[in-house]
């Protein structure tokens, strides 16, 4: 009985992962037609995630919500130049999402658009642009998951620092008090058993 | 495969600068996607991605699926229900704050409607009724009326019956105008019952002259309209509510002119 649940089960399971990217080849479809009830649907789908992600990072509620506000109205004026057939939408959001709360943290710290520039070339939508659709899927996620787990303490700090508070690796080694070399051997190390672990699992 | 293709491993010197292979940079990709990369290594990421190296755009796609990954992975808050107002707003597809003011305007509306819609059929009820009782009122006093003219003939002449019983009363006969009945301890009648007046000429059957019912008391009044020979026997029985055409029970009371 066990053994003929199983493959029904996962059948649904990737059944409903695809249908979410073909709702999302859709969704995009429909913002760039500059459809309003798509844009419920993005937030619908991506808002509590965005507003976990900004939240997280800036650590202050009425902050967070300027930000995701900020952050659907990039994506929706940025629409246009969203490839809706080739892009990903989620990693997309996610980056403009990022990238907002980076924004609010170093202009709260003086650390004033060191890099602004680049966060915006970064984040144009023609760059996500032949992404694997299935970047976050459940299946990525639990696979990072496990993969997160098996770093050391100082590797999951400085991947902490990098991605939920927007530290350069010089600004982590005085954070740390160490080398900056060291910082850059947890880093590096660190985004190697991540990535590793993601395309190992992807080829098998 | 170019000097910076993925097999180069090694790195090769370009102009007296060392040059990285992409596949050095392999692992400052998701720090270049970040924004967090650099020095050396970001100017050589920014001039492979210049030359449009195939193998640094595929890795760079790479990292911003895993850095897009990683982000998702921030521990899961609720937003608060404003906000998706908020952001449906600042698109201008949705009025803001006060959108709330206009929903409850609306339900108000509804309840307003819903209220009005039952007491416009509560007074249509009442209106109704307050009709049939005109009508019922208006038909007695017609009634009334016809009997009190029908008293006042000078050719009207009356018999009484049962005086000494409890069911007792009066008919009065007006050869043009017809016959009226009035009637007092009258039985109460089961359902689907009626007394039934009968005009009897002499030497011929009994012929049907309406059927009618006492009110509660008893009390029964009764008009004919017609014609009616002066000589007949006038009889009332007890018959099916729709009437009969024959009586098909014992008289309860007659008398005869």
């Amino acid at each position: 009985m066990l053994a003929r649940l199983i493959p029904v089960s996962l059948a649904f399971a990737l059944l409903q992962v695809a249908l979410r990217f073909r709702d999302d080849a859709d969704l995009a479809r429909r913002l760039r037609e500059r459809d309003a009830g798509a844009m419920r649907e993005l937030y619908e789908h991506y808002g509590r995630l965005i507003y976990s992600l900004i939240q997280r990072m800036v650590r202050n509620s009425a902050a967070a919500e300027d930000l995701v506000q900020e952050t659907f109205l990039r994506i929706w004026n940025r629409m246009p130049a969203f490839d809706q057939e080739r892009g990903a939408l989620g990693p997309w959001v996610l980056t403009v999402a990022r990238n907002r709360a980076i924004d609010y943290l170093r202009s709260a710290d003086g650390r004033m658009s060191a890099g602004a520039l680049d966060l915006d070339r970064l984040e144009h939508p023609g760059q996500f642009c032949d992404i694997d659709n299935r970047a976050l899927s459940l299946d990525r996620a639990r696979m990072l998951k496990e993969a997160f787990e098996k770093l050391t303490p100082n590797q999951k700090t400085v991947i902490e620092l990098a991605y939920f508070e927007g530290l350069s690796q010089t600004e982590m080694a005085d954070r740390m008090q160490q080398p900056l070399g060291t910082i850059k051997t947890w880093v590096r190390s660190a985004l190697k058993v991540l990535r590793e672990q993601l395309t190992e699992a992807a080829t098998v | 495969m170019g000097p910076f293709g993925a097999k180069g491993i090694a790195g090769t010197t370009h102009g007296g600068r060392y040059r990285m292979s992409c596949e050095n940079l392999r692992d400052s990709y998701e720090l270049y996607a970040l924004g967090l990369l650099d020095g050396e290594e970001k100017r050589e990421i920014d001039e492979h991605l210049a030359r449009n190296c195939v193998d640094c755009q595929k890795h760079l796609k790479n990292a911003l699926a895993v850095n897009a990954l990683l982000l998702s992975q921030a521990p899961q808050v609720v937003p608060p229900s404003r906000l998706k107002r908020r952001v449906m707003a600042s698109v201008g597809r949705e009025r803001s704050g006060f959108a709330w003011i206009a929903a409850l305007a609306a339900a108000a509306a509804v309840i307003v409607a819903l209220w009005l819609g039952i007491q416009q059929r509560t007074t249509d009820r009442e209106l109704a009724k307050v009709r049939l009782d005109l009508q019922q009122s208006t038909g007695e006093r017609d009634r009334l009326e016809q009997a009190l003219t029908f008293l006042n003939q000078p050719e009207t002449r009356q018999v009484n019956f049962g005086l000494d019983k409890p069911l007792r009363g009066n008919f009065f006969l007006n050869p043009r105008l017809g016959v009226l009945l009035i009637a007092s301890n009258l039985p109460a009648l089961p359902a689907g019952k009626a007394y039934e007046l009968w005009v009897i000429p002499k030497g011929g059957p009994p012929r049907p002259a309406g059927t009618f019912q006492a009110d509660p008391q008893g009390t029964a009044m009764h008009i004919l309209n017609g014609t009616v020979d002066s000589n007949v026997t006038l009889a009332v029985t007890v018959e099916p509510e729709a009437g009969s055409p024959a009586p098909t029970s014992d008289i309860l009371f007659s008398a005869g002119f």
